[in-house]
């Protein structure tokens, strides 16, 4: 009876903490329709400018959030590309080829890195700037490279874990199958476990990517700025829609600039939802590619 | 515990002890297989049947915390190999005795593919090859008329008979000299054990074949010799 009872109030508060977590979402999502959909038209994004010609970069916009989406979007894709192959390449030895004092150590490491606030994280992507302008050139300084290394330092974690749980979730059987069948060790990890685990290093990818797209504390220290126009190269400043956010939100002079940092969150929102799909997308071909491909 | 006839002789295994966790499984075994035969392994769980497949194809060696001492031969091309020598290459090995688990685990792909996996570790690449190979093998294994119209659906979408044999298929595609095979039938139903029993015995002629299995009238059915472990050692 004792037990019934528990297991009645178990699935009671589960159910309500799914029915609260779903909520807080929608309400959410619901507050920044609400406020920002009237902003959201193509004059937020290109300003006086005709979109064509912007797209086409025959047109350079001044007054729009086309630099800033297109920052954004260069932004997370350059973090991305150095942060998959590290983060896999480490959760796969993690997982298959580290012994278990060195995976200690490492444990402990990268737990850290995770516990790292994104703001220290910024001040090393600075400090790093600083340090190659005092070495190198002093043409170097906060830039989109440097931003997108910190960012990927930041979201290692994310794809390091995903990719290690992912990997040492495979049940044994399924582990010992191709090696029975002849497979070297790297086979079995190449064309085995990892495909069975892409679905699990793609999560991890999709939560570096959102991570990527919203954190403002990396990259308002190391190169983002107000005002820059579209990045030209990997040694620009750029403009990012995180930053757009957190600039217009507190420097606002009236509730319609205000209302443009609603707009900019829908339209963030919306990039983020497209990059999940892609990424999303990307999986099952690769997982087409890989498994079932007559 | 030797087979009588040695020119007949497979499999030697000689002083074989195994242990896993500080825990002693197997100890001091030793016992020949003849070639072209069924034996049956048998006895209560845990006494190590299982463990005894693993240390002829090498494959506890990827069990962390196991450890094993003794001698294994097998005839491979008509000459006696250490299993455990270093000349002889663990990949090489497990493409001439395959093994099939008590569970049926298809690859998380097409049927094709999961025929074709072994053919492509081993290198081959001529699609014609892959494709008679793998119709052939399907054929042998009493499955490519269920299964001749839809090859590139998920293997996990058969059933569980037919998983099972799609996995005696797939270890058979390399053609193997040893075919070993951990509670083929466990899980399966009367009617999908009635087929791959009848499969196996139309394998003998081609194989060696060694079965581990708890069920006596199995045993009776299938096997011709049958070899008891109880007690970390061979009582029969």
């Amino acid at each position: 009876m004792k037990f019934r009872t528990l297991e009645g109030l178990t699935v009671l508060f589960s159910w309500a903490a799914g029915l609260l977590l779903l909520s807080a979402v929608s309400l959410l999502l619901g507050y920044l329709l609400i406020k920002g959909y009237q902003s959201v038209n193509l004059s937020l994004i290109f300003g006086d400018a005709s979109p064509l010609r912007a797209v086409l970069l025959k047109e350079r916009v001044f007054d729009g959030l086309f630099p800033a989406i297109a920052g954004t979007l260069v932004l997370v894709i350059l973090s991305i590309v150095w942060a998959i192959p590290v983060g896999v390449a480490a959760g796969i030895y993690l997982a298959e080829y580290a012994g278990s004092r060195v995976k200690k150590v490492l444990d402990v490491f990268f737990d850290v890195l995770s516990g790292i606030p994104s703001i220290v994280v910024g001040l090393f992507g600075f400090s790093f700037a600083v340090f190659l302008h005092k070495h190198y050139s002093d043409r170097i300084g906060p830039c989109l490279l440097i931003s997108s290394i910190a960012l990927s330092i930041l979201v290692l974690p994310y794809i390091i874990r995903t990719t290690q749980a992912s990997l040492e979730g495979i049940p044994l059987d399924l582990r010992l199958t191709a090696l029975a069948l002849g497979a070297t060790r790297f086979q079995n990890i190449f064309l085995v476990l990892i495909p069975r685990s892409l679905s699990g290093i793609m999560s991890g990818i999709i939560l570096a990517i959102g991570r990527c797209a919203e954190d403002t504390a990396v990259i308002m220290l190391t190169g983002a700025v107000a005002s820059a126009g579209l990045p030209h190269s990997l040694f620009s400043q750029y403009e990012a829609l995180p930053f757009f956010i957190y600039y217009i939100s507190s420097q606002y002079a009236n509730p319609d600039e205000l209302m443009q940092g609603y707009g900019a969150s829908i339209i963030l929102l919306l990039l983020c939802a497209g990059l999940f799909s892609l990424a999303y997308g990307i999986r099952k071909g690769l997982n087409y590619w890989a498994f079932y491909r007559p | 515990m030797s087979h009588s006839n040695t020119e007949n002789i497979k499999i030697r295994v000689a002083d074989l002890t195994f242990s896993y966790r500080g825990r002693r499984i197997l100890n001091d075994v030793s016992v020949d297989f003849a070639a072209n035969r069924i034996t049956a392994l048998t006895g209560p769980s845990g006494v190590g049947k299982s463990t005894f497949l693993t240390t002829l194809n090498r494959l506890w060696e990827n069990i962390p915390d196991a450890r094993m001492k003794g001698r294994v031969e097998i005839k491979l091309q008509g000459k006696f190999r250490d299993v455990y020598a270093r000349d002889l290459s663990v990949t090489e090995l497990r493409k001439q005795v395959a093994m099939v688990f008590q569970t049926p685990n298809p690859l998380p792909m097409s049927i094709r593919k999961n025929i074709a996996f072994p053919l492509k570790l081993a290198g081959e690449k001529n699609r014609e090859v892959i494709s008679s190979k793998v119709e052939n093998t399907l054929k042998m294994a009493n499955l490519w008329e269920e299964v001749k119209d839809r090859l590139n659906d998920d293997a996990r979408n058969l059933s569980g008979g037919q998983q099972q044999r799609l996995c005696i298929a797939r270890a058979l595609v390399l053609e193997p000299e040893v075919l070993l095979l951990d509670e083929p039938t466990s899980s399966l139903d009367q009617a999908s054990t009635t087929v791959i029993e009848e499969l196996l015995t139309g394998l003998k002629d081609r194989l060696t074949i060694l079965v581990v299995s708890h069920y006596l009238e199995q045993v009776i059915r299938i096997s011709d010799r049958v070899v008891e472990f109880a007690d970390e050692t061979i009582v029969s």
